[in-house]
């Protein structure tokens, strides 16, 4: 069983382990917490969906939640924008600090909020509008850029999702004709272009294909330079390949926090180890 | 086995399966009959001054149904322009707000309760706000009650089709830090476009073939007209007066109109299957 | 990627930044607006209909205040001598109404049961829409149908008929007897029966379409017939849909104006028999309102309260089964 351990860590990439590598020598001394939440506990309805969960996603770092299905890694993730909020019965008590402000504070404005910390969904969500306009609907909710700056934000953005070239001469043409990889990283373009501070990923590459997912986890290796991103995977050798950090999860507990290399090569609790190995989930 | 229960069983089986396969026999040659005839003796009132003029006086031969034609145009086009915007947002407020407000279950309820109410009441309704206050039938009264019967049609709809866009398409939205407005008007309405459409061409075919609201409302005008102030010609009230007149070229000209009028109807009903398939399955 | 470094991400991540709190206000503003028109859109439907209560007892008022109770079980509707009883228009409406579902629920049944059990595959779906497209036929086609085609056949064969075989039947016999003209409240009713049944026939389709498959074919693996399965598992399980569905059908019948004015016969006189000729309440308001002022205007808006009170319980008694039905299924899953 030890040999999944392996190949999960041989597996990893060389080069980008090489690039990681030095962006962590780089970032480690300044491993300052982006998000950190305290004692949060989540509720729907008269179901906890977390039990008093403490982390601290680094900025300017992949963190990786895993854990068996329903385990409440999903659910944490969509606290840390409030997606909840959209459905009255879920609640959150606790504290998610982001850069300093409680963002579980009532007073706080959810879309200000959302535009900081942007979320990239399991399946493709492109609108029903054009590829341009896809880009520009969110950035136009908060700046009112001249005609040409909006061109060259839409593709700094595609450009930044590694779809620019292969969307750049259909830009009138429907989201919604791409292929599902490609809608995704319209999507994950779509996200960037507002230029939030952190990226939240909910599974972001369970409807696609490998060569598709090749391409988003290549994606999420650049984007940490400029973002914080958090991502939930229910894949472990996607969590060992592009994560920093990782948050092992089982009945809405966090049961280890850590390194990723740590956590799948020496896991300090039996219960993580279990699963990682495959012995159990 | 007891044979004589199994061959009883079998029986009762038979025929149970034989009635029903009569009823459906019986209801299908019925209804295609009524069809059958309208088409018989509508194609038969349908010719070129049937579609240019003028309703003809009684007794007299010739004429056709042009002001009628085009009173129940504006009708029907003026109802559509009212009662779409008031249906799609009353709908979009049922889907984004439905959850949370009690007054939108009980909004729910009324409009599915008014899309069968009887439309005669709402004849009466607006005979006696509009046309007994002004003390005279007018085509904008018409419109009204034609839109009162159209709004639960769209409302319900819309509502319906909203809630069928995937919660993921709204939440990527949100997740983007959009206003709920923006949201609601520029997402999800957005991708449930034909479904609304859909809505507003049934209410559309709903209120086509409605007589009983205009009687007390646009009532009839023999002349050509399209003054929206004064009593306006339309096919269903002319189709009504024409059909129990005894003048053979009045029900001749009625036969025809009905005929009119179902073809619209249908033509919409088959119009919005097909649009609403492809769309939905693409 | 030499674009990348023309416009550097904000990094901007502070939540207090001004311009951005700026916009954020604005929204929440534009949003709160955004409810209250949608909610004053979605309250016109509420207006409507407490104006037409409202409107509808206003212009009744003179009525129901001269006659009171009595408006409701007196069959006088004496025009020129300002005497209104409600009863004739009342027993006329509810009549017909039971005459078309007599007829129309068990043929509606078997249709329902055809298309979902034994029709063929290929042609459930041709059929299917069929019906539906039937049920959006304007009603005023299936006036004229039974004023011009129907009456005279019902006058020369089916009264007859009738009369000579339920009008020789003890204590029925007298509803089937009397001048046979072809119009009447049992041509009335059989009129409405056709309107009425592709929209029950299609209600029910669609019920029982929502039986799970796994019921059925367990019950069939215990050697049922087919009529079995739907006698004893599909009508059961169903139950509160297909009352819906009849109810929903039982409400258009009530209110029903054009196809029933064109053969009720407007009579305000009651006969013992069905085929004699009778009055509803629409047909009533339909041939009289044109020419009615004072207390037979008012009278009219009484009766129209009446239908509207009547549809009203039904639909909604419909309604609030179709509504149990849809939470029984949300909770069984």
């Amino acid at each position: 069983m030890n040999a999944t351990v392996e190949t999960a860590v041989k597996r990893k990439d060389p080069m980008n382990a090489t690039v990681e590598a030095e962006i962590k020598m780089k970032a480690e001394p300044t491993l300052s917490p982006a998000i950190r939440t305290v004692n949060l506990n989540f509720y729907y309805g008269a179901f906890q969906g977390l039990k008093g969960v403490n982390l601290d996603i680094a900025e300017h770092q992949v963190t990786a939640f895993i854990g068996p299905s329903g385990c409440g890694k999903s659910t944490l993730l969509r606290t840390l924008n409030r997606m909840y909020s959209l459905y009255p019965g879920q609640r959150a008590e606790g504290e998610i600090n982001f850069y300093g402000q409680n963002i579980l504070d009532p007073k706080q404005d959810l879309n200000l909020l959302r535009a900081r910390i942007g979320m990239v969904f399991q399946k493709p969500t492109p609108f029903p509008m054009s590829i341009y306009d896809n880009i520009a609907f969110g950035v136009r909710l908060y700046e009112n850029l001249p005609r040409a700056e909006m061109n060259d934000r839409v593709e700094w953005a595609l450009r930044k999702a590694a779809i620019w070239d292969e969307v750049k001469d259909k830009l009138g043409q429907s989201g919604l004709s791409l292929s599902g990889g490609q809608q995704q990283r319209l999507c994950i373009a779509r996200s960037v272009a507002v230029k939030p501070s952190v990226l939240l990923l909910d599974e972001p590459t369970s409807a696609l294909d490998p060569i598709s997912t090749a391409k988003v986890e290549e994606l999420v290796n650049e984007l940490k330079t400029e973002y914080t991103v958090a991502i939930v995977t229910h894949n472990m050798q996607q969590a060992a390949r592009v994560s920093d950090f990782t948050a092992y999860m089982y009945l809405g507990e966090m049961i280890e926090f850590g390194k990723t290399d740590e956590i799948f090569i020496k896991p300090k609790k039996k219960a993580t180890e279990d699963y990682i190995t495959g012995r159990f989930g | 086995m007891d044979d004589s229960l199994y061959q009883r069983r079998k029986r009762t089986n038979q025929i149970g399966l034989t009635l029903s396969m009569l009823a459906m026999v019986l209801g299908m040659t019925v209804l295609l009959w009524i069809l059958a005839l309208l088409f018989y003796k509508g194609f038969a009132a349908f010719s070129w001054t049937f579609f240019t003029a003028s309703t003809p006086a009684p007794g007299s031969e010739g004429g056709g149904l042009a002001n009628a034609i085009v009173g129940s145009l504006m009708l029907v086009g003026m109802c559509t322009l009212v009662s779409t915007p008031i249906g799609v947002l009353a709908g979009v407020y049922l889907a984004e707000y439905g959850d949370q407000s009690p007054i939108a279950g009980l909004t729910r309820f009324v409009s599915d309760i008014m899309l069968s109410a009887p439309s005669i009441v709402i004849g009466l309704f607006v005979y006696a706000i509009l046309v007994a206050q002004v003390k005279h039938f007018s085509g904008w009264a018409g419109m009204i009650a034609l839109s009162l019967i159209a709004i639960p049609v769209v409302v319900r709809t819309t509502e319906n089709i909203l809630r069928l866009v995937p919660g993921s398409l709204r939440e990527a939205a949100f997740a983007l830090g959009a206003p709920r407005w923006k949201v609601a008007t520029m997402v999800t309405l957005r991708a449930a476009k034909a479904g609304v459409i859909t809505g507003v061409l049934l209410s559309l075919a709903r209120i086509s073939g409605e007589t009983a609201p205009l009687l007390f409302t646009a009532l009839n005008n023999q002349f050509f007209s399209t003054d929206m102030n004064k009593p306006l010609a339309n096919l269903p009230v002319v189709i009504f007066q024409f059909a129990l007149s005894p003048y053979d070229n009045w029900i001749n000209l009625a036969w025809g109109g009905a005929l009119l009028i179902t073809l619209v109807v249908l033509l919409i009903n088959i119009v919005t299957r097909i649009f609403f398939r492809e769309k939905v399955s693409a | 990627m030499e674009n990348a470094a023309q416009t550097p991400p904000m990094m901007d991540t502070s939540l207090q930044n001004e311009r951005l709190l700026a916009i954020a206000r604005s929204q929440r503003v534009q949003d709160f607006i955004f409810h209250k028109v949608t909610l004053v859109f979605a309250m016109t439907v509420l207006v409507a209909l407490i104006g037409i209560i409202v409107s509808l007892i206003i212009n009744a008022w003179p009525t129901l205040e001269k006659f009171g109770l009595k408006f409701f079980y007196t069959v006088e509707w004496d025009i020129i001598n300002e005497e209104f009883g409600a009863a004739i228009a009342i027993f006329g409406t509810l009549a017909s109404a039971t005459i078309a579902l007599i007829i129309a629920v068990p043929l509606s049944f078997g249709i329902a049961l055809f298309l979902t059990e034994t029709c063929p595959l290929w042609l459930r779906k041709p059929l299917g829409t069929a019906v539906e497209l039937l049920a959006a036929v304007p009603s005023i086609i299936y006036g004229m149908f039974g004023l011009f085609i129907f009456a005279p056949l019902f006058a020369q064969y089916g009264q007859p008929a009738l009369q000579s075989t339920l009008g020789q039947m003890p204590l029925i016999g007298q509803f089937f007897g009397g001048a046979m003209n072809g119009i009447g409240i049992l041509a009335a009713g059989l009129i409405l029966s056709i309107m009425i049944l592709p929209f029950i026939a299609s209600v029910m389709r669609d019920v029982f379409e929502i039986v799970p498959p796994i019921l059925r074919e367990s019950a069939y693996g215990l050697g049922c017939t087919t009529w079995e399965v739907v006698r004893n598992i599909v009508l059961p399980y169903t139950k509160t849909g297909v009352i819906g569905g009849i109810m929903l059908g039982l409400g258009r019948a009530l209110g029903e104006t054009m196809a029933v004015t064109f053969v009720i016969g407007n009579s305000q006189r009651i006969g013992a028999s069905l085929f004699s000729p009778g009055s509803s309440i629409a047909s009533t308001l339909a041939n009289e309102f044109g020419e009615a002022d004072n207390l037979h205007l008012s009278s009219l808006f009484a009766l129209g309260l009446v239908l509207f009170v009547i549809t009203f319980l039904v639909l909604a008694a419909a309604k609030l089964l179709l509504i149990r039905l849809e939470r029984g299924q949300g909770s069984r899953t």
